[in-house]
């Protein structure tokens, strides 16, 4: 008995596992945790149906220099309740993933959606979203790819802010320092405008003592 | 008094304007980036822009094999094969070739004098061997540049000594050039000898220090016949030899085998300047002539008669490492006594480092032209391995293993004999290789463009550019082209022989660096303004609260 119980605990983690249902599998790909019909507990129905295109590769990154990956479009925005029916599109020839964060748990183990192409290929996948105003995370977790430039955001409703370091949108939070390219004119330019702030005052000030005296 | 109220009025509103300078403070010289990085710009290169051919085709008629004045040498494919009539010179001895061969040297007719065949077996047993020193790329009056100008690969032109044959006429190429003749080059040059020769080395110092030769494994006695110093070594010896004097040696090997020779003056500096090369002795053969110098290492155009029993073709590899910091002694003065002090007491080699990696007197891609080891299949090739460096060397050759020979001129038992893809020596020792190229699986992969290399990772740079140091190519017969280089890709070359590559000048897979941002003028001028103001209004104030008393 005790032998039983001790194996049970042990083999939790697996079925633990093998549980989170939503798991599709084939020689292109994975989607985990498709979801076209649950609704969230907030949600009395849903409230519309999104189609939402995605590109990833390399090529998107042109415009965005010292970038390497991200996706055609990094920011977008749907109702409450929303269906959001995903079209992900991979353009390089390696492993990248569309993965959204902070669903909730009940109804999306660890709070993700996934789709993930193993080469170039396409998959379409849906996730319901609640109703709350909020700014969700997307990214894709291949080694340095979400830091190189692919991440962006889904807003639900107002959303709550904006994420940092999406390309094209957002600063970075720790951003990089870059030298400035300083010319003569640099100088000159402070140089005269010091001149003509003094000469401003002074001439300022004249006129006021005039009246004053 | 009521003037005075109004200018004190006037002060918080100063502070207010500080702060708010302070506030709006402008970015003078770095800025953080925002949404957009910068656009990036193309590296500024000062130095004129020069793009080597990877091959000058001077002499594409030494290629051949050939036959001067008796001696028959094998054909050397290498873009820049050694000079053939330097061969026939240096296998026959300058008292045995034709007059027009002598021409075709820039050797001196007193540098190697072979006679006696002693035990007649058809060779020569008495040599004379006379050595100079030599200096590359040392300081010069006359030019901020250096002299000669010896390219190790594009563009660097490290300090450099090396012994050299003795030599005749003008040290550069022609009047013109600012470029050492082939000969005047790194590393010192292969010195062979048969077994059981009477060899007389003199060295003539035409340097500005003292120097000595030191044979390394090489069979010596401690004195000359005469009780001269043999070993080198002022310490133990006789003093070093003074500039523009001479001292002979005296050698009669009686052991076969790859050794080395060293100038034994201030060893630590004087080797790693390059006074160092390898010492070859043949085994004992009848009718044996040997190629007494190999300029430069490399290929071996005349073999030995025991080498062409076993083998079809013969490399000797001269592994050699530079410090900048010692190399730049020689670089910054003319005055003897500074470059004295420079190199010998205000240089500190137990604080060094090595920075270039030399094969054969070059770094790549200047070993392309000639450290290749050329290879058809289904041969044996023997490699004579020698690592003159502080560090150790792990030569590895892509797509082969071969066969450990010989450890610092011994034959190993040919049972305990290991093959093996990396080669590892220490400071100074030897390892005679037998490369068979015969496609198994195990000694050869096949034809192809294979590269060796040492594999610890500082030296296939130069100066920590890659790749660079001591990497080389071993090229199949069918792969290299008319002009001696390996058949690659048609860019494959284009970025690594110009000067500016070397010189980190060149982005690396792109057009452009991240580079700067430009300077925020408005913000600069309002934030001047703001400044001005500041000033003026404490001027103001101050003027007024005098002028109010």
């Amino acid at each position: 008995m005790k032998a039983f119980t001790l194996l049970f605990f042990i083999s939790l983690p697996l079925f633990a596992g093998m549980n989170h249902g939503g798991m599709i599998m084939d020689d292109s790909g994975m989607i985990m945790n498709h979801n076209p019909d649950v609704l969230p507990k907030d949600c009395p129905k849903i409230s519309k149906d999104v189609d939402i295109t995605i590109h990833a590769g390399h090529q998107y990154t042109k415009g965005f220099a010292g970038k390497m990956f991200t996706y055609d479009k990094r920011d977008w925005q749907v109702p409450g309740c929303a269906r959001v029916n995903v079209t992900f599109i991979n353009e390089d020839d390696i492993r990248h993933q569309f993965m959204i964060h902070g669903l909730p748990g009940y109804m999306y183990p660890k709070g993700m959606f996934t789709i993930e192409i193993y080469g170039k290929g396409q998959k379409t996948a849906s996730f319901i979203v609640p109703s709350r105003d909020y700014t969700y995370y997307i990214h894709c977790e291949v080694s340095q790819h979400t830091e190189k430039g692919m991440k962006a955001q889904l807003k639900v409703g107002e959303g709550s802010g904006d994420l940092d370091s999406i390309l094209g949108l957002t600063a970075a939070l720790t951003p990089d320092i870059y030298p400035i390219n300083n010319t003569q004119i640099t100088w000159v330019s402070l140089l005269i405008s010091f001149v003509v702030g003094v000469v401003f005052i002074l001439y300022l000030g004249n006129i006021l003592r005039i009246k004053l005296s | 008094m009521s003037h005075k109220r109004f200018y004190y009025r006037l002060i918080p509103v100063v502070f207010l304007l500080i702060a708010l300078a302070i506030w709006q403070q402008a970015d003078f010289f770095q800025r953080a980036a925002g949404i957009h990085l910068p656009k990036g710009v193309t590296p500024e290169f000062k130095q004129v822009l020069k793009i080597d051919k990877p091959c000058v085709d001077l002499h594409p008629e030494w290629r051949l094999a050939q036959n001067i004045d008796g001696v028959k040498m094998a054909e050397s494919r290498l873009c820049e094969p050694d000079n053939p009539y330097d061969i026939a010179a240096f296998v026959l001895g300058m008292n045995n070739i034709s007059m027009p061969t002598l021409m075709s040297t820039h050797i001196a007719e007193d540098a190697l004098i072979k006679s006696d065949d002693l035990d007649g077996d058809g060779d020569p047993d008495i040599i004379h061997i006379k050595l100079e020193v030599l200096e590359l790329n040392g300081a010069t009056p006359d030019s901020p540049s250096v002299f000669p100008q010896y390219e190790i690969a594009p563009g660097i032109m490290p300090g450099m000594w090396a012994f050299s044959p003795k030599l005749r006429g003008m040290s550069v190429k022609n009047f013109r050039s600012q470029k050492p003749n082939a000969i005047l080059r790194a590393p010192s040059p292969v010195i062979r000898v048969e077994q059981g020769d009477k060899v007389y080395i003199t060295l003539e110092n035409t340097h500005y220090f003292p120097h000595t030769i030191h044979f390394h494994g090489v069979d010596h006695a401690f004195k000359t016949s005469k009780g001269g110093d043999n070993d080198g070594v002022p310490v133990t010896g006789e003093k070093a030899v003074m500039p523009g004097k001479t001292r002979t040696y005296e050698l009669q090997p009686r052991h076969a085998g790859t050794m080395l020779y060293h100038c034994h003056v201030q060893t630590d500096k004087h080797l790693m300047m390059g006074l160092v090369g390898m010492f070859v002795v043949e085994e004992n053969r009848p009718d044996n002539w040997v190629q007494t110098f190999n300029v430069g290492a490399g290929h071996v155009r005349y073999s030995s008669a025991a080498i062409k029993e076993k083998y079809q073709r013969e490399y000797d590899l001269h592994y050699q490492s530079i410090d900048k910091n010692l190399a730049k002694t020689i670089q910054q003065s003319n005055d003897t006594r500074e470059i004295s002090k420079q190199m010998h007491r205000v240089y500190n080699m137990s604080e060094s480092n090595e920075n270039y990696f030399l094969l054969n007197g070059h770094s790549f891609p200047y070993t392309l032209r000639d450290a290749l080891i050329i290879a058809k299949p289904d041969e044996n090739i023997k490699l004579r391995v020698a690592n003159t460096q502080h560090s150790s060397i792990a030569v590895h050759i892509h797509g082969h293993k071969a066969t450990i020979t010989d450890y610092d001129g011994v034959e190993q038992n040919p049972m305990a004999q290991i093959t093996r893809d990396v080669f590892h020596l220490a400071a100074a020792q030897r390892l005679d290789l037998n490369l068979q190229t015969t496609n198994d699986g195990l000694h050869s992969y096949g034809e192809g463009v294979w590269l060796f290399h040492d594999h610890v990772e500082t030296a296939v740079a130069n100066d920590g550019m890659s790749p660079g140091g001591n990497i080389a190519l071993m090229v199949y017969e069918n792969m290299l082209t008319e002009m001696g280089l390996p058949e690659l890709r048609s860019d494959a070359l284009d970025d690594l022989f110009s000067n500016r590559y070397y010189a980190k000048k060149q982005v690396l897979w792109g057009k452009k660096e991240a580079g700067t941002f430009a300077p925020n003028t408005l913000q600069l001028i309002l934030f001047g303004l703001l400044l001005g103001i500041i000033v003026g209004l404490i001027f103001f104030i101050g003027r007024g609260l005098m002028r109010a008393d």
